[in-house]
């Protein structure tokens, strides 16, 4: 459902992204892993495109988005934004809007949703992330982990055929990032399709289909979590594992 | 007989380029006579004996002038309007086609005279020195010069009248000459020894109106200079320049001109001198020395206490509802237009943005009231003509919505990155993204410096005098000056500011409050 081939960005001098290919399935959960600079949420952002890139492509359902900005990338990228939710570290609720405002925010507004309709359903999301006691509360009032549950539902409200989880429980702790696990997982369950970058290697080995290292800009080793943590066949892989045990 | 010399130059040069292309203008006898008014141009702050706020009718005008305007609107069988207008303005007004005639207290001068049809004069000035009672060392003009090794003496004068000059001419560096605004501030300042200010060079027809008023000063010498007052009006407008000098004329020979300084104590041998005077037969009697029996005379008449407040302070707040008026028209548009021109810099294409930080530069480095000149005075050359308090919203708007513009950009841009992200991810566009997530937040933030511009605007809407409309700092120094209650009826024009902008500090903090409750995460 996803497809990158070829990617190539620069910043500057620095080749942060120099020709990445990956397919990622309908239905399955794709982690990227690897060490900080090596391209993880640069390659994530480009897809919705937060970033732009260079050279290559990037395929989502039939939407096909190239590096040329013009009109056509732009409504590639509209149309690529309403199939593809994204949740980020920094949770980025609006400040100004209720739990319940942030969600029916976009349905009505781009989706142009009615809007008890959008209520109706942005109650139950916030009920399926365990927050329906916290419709009216404003962001600045919710606990990190409720912030960011409140975001999975924001995102899930523009019912999208993929969600990109960029660390999105890297600015936890522990047992606010246990609830925020706990909703991805049950999400999983759904089968919902995603691309998650993650340090956190539990719960990376716990949900994902398949595992991506990412290192220097390339993509070092892909395959099933099995053989990525047990079997690791590159050295980039075994040294990024090693360092993150010992973390 | 005002106006600083620093704003003629400045007058001049703009009047200099506009000039060329001033646009052609009617017959304005025969626009008078169509109109059946004779619009006359002259600034009530300036006081006694010229035009100011009657006493037992503080909302109409009297003054030597007034009678003046209405017995010439009588000889042309129309009716006298007063026009409102700030004092170094008014010839700007006439160009603008806003009255028919300036009529207070001007000059002939060659300069003035090559740009406006000047009538005959309607009374010859003269200048006359004043000096406190009890400075017993000022007896003469020439004491003035002092002796070598004391210190010079300070003179007040009118800034750029011909009081000054004839200091300039006469005196050199021999005195010191320091600039007042208003005659009776600089009489006021003589007698309380202000600033040690010695001695005040004044028009001689304001010396008799107030002598009662300030009874600690003296007349220094016989008066010296001579000059005259004159009425202005648009050039080529010969017909008007004609009918009025006939007017004058004929006041001048039937005696009801002097009947007119004679009642503000301004007939003297000077005037006399002009030997016009004839007796109904046409027959010249000798000079028109011997007083009008009895014409009763009208001289400084102060008002002070409580009585000054209940008579005033209705005008006072009335002038206050323009203020208000003003900000409150001004102030939204401006921070629409601040805004736009916000988002314009930080979102828009680059050439915008080069554009929009001109705009910025330009209109917060120039001052606003050359901005209200250029809208009230210089657009009407190219056709563009503004009602006076349209054009001060509009200046005061343009003006404002540079800083608020700044106010905007910092606010917009202390949105963190991720909100526009959050947005754009979920499908919004950038426009969307803007009005609903990022302007509504950067409002908030923004709250608080506004609501603090928005009490500066308050006070600058003052600067709009310049352009006729009267607001509540134009109408406290007519008044204060008028009725000598100064103290009075400052405090009344202070409380009344205060109580415009203190329930905006209020609501300023307030938000201040309400925000920091909301960014605490």
């Amino acid at each position: 459902m996803i497809q990158i081939n070829d990617l190539h960005k620069r910043f500057g001098n620095t080749e942060v992204l120099s020709g990445i290919t990956m397919h990622v399935r309908r239905g399955e959960v794709s982690v990227l892993l690897g060490p900080s600079g090596g391209g993880k949420s640069t390659l994530l952002r480009a897809i919705n495109g937060l970033e732009t890139f260079d050279r290559g492509q990037i395929q989502v359902g039939d939407v096909v988005l190239g590096p040329e900005p013009g009109p056509a990338r732009d409504e590639a990228l509209r149309n690529i934004r309403r199939r593809v939710g994204m949740v980020f570290q920094q949770f980025n609720l609006f400040p100004h809007r209720t739990a319940l405002e942030n969600v029916i925010e976009a349905p009505i507004h781009v989706l142009g949703k009615p809007r008890d309709e959008a209520i109706a359903q942005a109650r139950s999301l916030l009920d399926r992330v365990g927050l329906a006691h916290k419709l009216d509360a404003m962001p600045g009032n919710l606990s990190g982990g409720q912030q960011q549950r409140v975001a999975i539902a924001r995102a899930l409200a523009m019912e999208p055929e993929a969600i990109l989880f960029d660390e999105p429980t890297a600015s936890l702790d522990p047992r606010m990032m246990a609830e925020v696990v706990s909703v991805i997982t049950d999400l999983v369950g759904s089968g919902q399709t995603m691309i998650v970058v993650t340090h956190a290697m539990g719960f990376a080995r716990r949900v994902a289909h398949s595992v991506h290292v990412m290192h220097a800009g390339r993509v070092a080793e892909s395959g099933p979590p099995q053989q990525i943590f047990e079997d690791p066949r590159e050295e980039v892989t075994r040294q990024f594992l090693t360092q993150a045990k010992e973390n | 007989m005002r106006a600083t010399i620093r704003w003629r130059v400045v007058w001049w040069a703009i009047v200099a380029v506009t000039a060329v292309s001033g646009p052609a203008r009617g017959d304005g006898l025969d626009d008078v006579k169509k109109r059946g008014t004779l619009r006359w141009g002259a600034d009530q702050e300036g006081g006694g004996p010229f035009v100011y706020p009657r006493n037992d009718d503080p909302t109409k005008m009297q003054g030597f002038e007034v009678d003046i305007a209405e017995l010439l609107a009588k000889r042309l069988c129309v009716k006298a309007e007063f026009t409102q207008g700030q004092w170094e303005k008014l010839p700007d007004l006439l160009d603008r086609g806003d009255i028919d005639i300036v009529l207070n207290g001007y000059e002939w001068t060659e300069q003035w005279a090559s740009r406006y049809g000047t009538s005959i004069p309607y009374y010859v000035y003269e200048l006359q020195f004043l000096a406190r009672q009890d400075d017993s060392l000022l007896m003469t003009i020439e004491d003035l010069r002092g002796k070598p090794g004391e210190r010079r003496r300070r003179i007040a004068v009118l800034g750029g009248s011909a009081a000054e000059l004839y200091i300039e001419e006469h005196f050199g560096d021999a005195v010191e000459i320091v600039n007042f605004e208003g005659p009776t501030d600089a009489m006021r300042a003589v007698e309380t020894a202000n600033d040690g200010v010695d001695a005040n060079l004044q028009d001689l027809c304001v010396v008799p109106f107030y002598e009662s008023r300030f009874p600690g000063l003296k007349r220094l010498g016989e008066p010296v200079g001579l000059g005259y007052y004159v009425i202005f009006v648009r050039q080529g407008d010969t017909p008007l320049l004609h009918a009025l000098n006939d007017a004058i004329v004929e006041a001048l020979r039937d005696g009801s001109l002097r009947q007119i300084l004679q009642r503000y104590k301004m007939w003297n041998m000077t005037q006399a001198r002009r030997g016009l005077e004839t007796n109904e037969s046409g027959e010249f009697t000798g000079g028109g020395l011997v007083a009008i029996s009895g014409a009763e005379e009208v001289t400084f008449v102060a008002e002070r206490g409580w009585n000054v407040i209940r008579n005033r302070g209705p005008l006072l707040a009335k002038a206050a509802l323009i203020t208000i008026e003003l900000s409150f028209c001004a102030m939204p548009l401006a921070v629409l237009i601040g805004l736009a021109v916000a988002l314009g810099r930080l979102y828009g294409p680059r050439p915008l943005g080069r554009v929009l930080a001109l705009y910025v530069e330009v209109i917060r480095g120039t001052p606003l009231v050359l901005q209200l000149y250029v809208i009230f005075f210089v657009l009407p050359e190219i056709g563009l003509n503004i009602h006076a308090f349209w054009a001060a919203i509009l200046g005061l708007a343009l003006n404002y919505s540079a800083y608020e513009a700044e106010i905007y950009r910092a606010g917009l841009q202390a949105i963190p990155r991720g909100q526009m992200e959050a947005a754009l991810a979920l499908g919004m566009s950038r426009g969307l993204a803007l009005r609903r997530i990022i302007v509504p937040q950067a409002t908030r933030i923004v709250i608080p410096p506004v609501t603090n511009d928005f009490i500066a605007l308050f006070k600058d809407t003052a600067v709009c005098s310049v352009i006729t409309v009267v607001e509540l700092s134009k109408q406290y120094y007519s008044h204060a000056r008028s009725t000598g209650a100064i103290l009075e009826l400052g405090l009344i024009t202070a409380l009344l500011y205060l109580a415009m902008s203190y329930p905006l500090s209020i609501f300023t903090s307030y938000m201040e409050k309400r925000l920091a409750r909301e960014r605490r995460t």
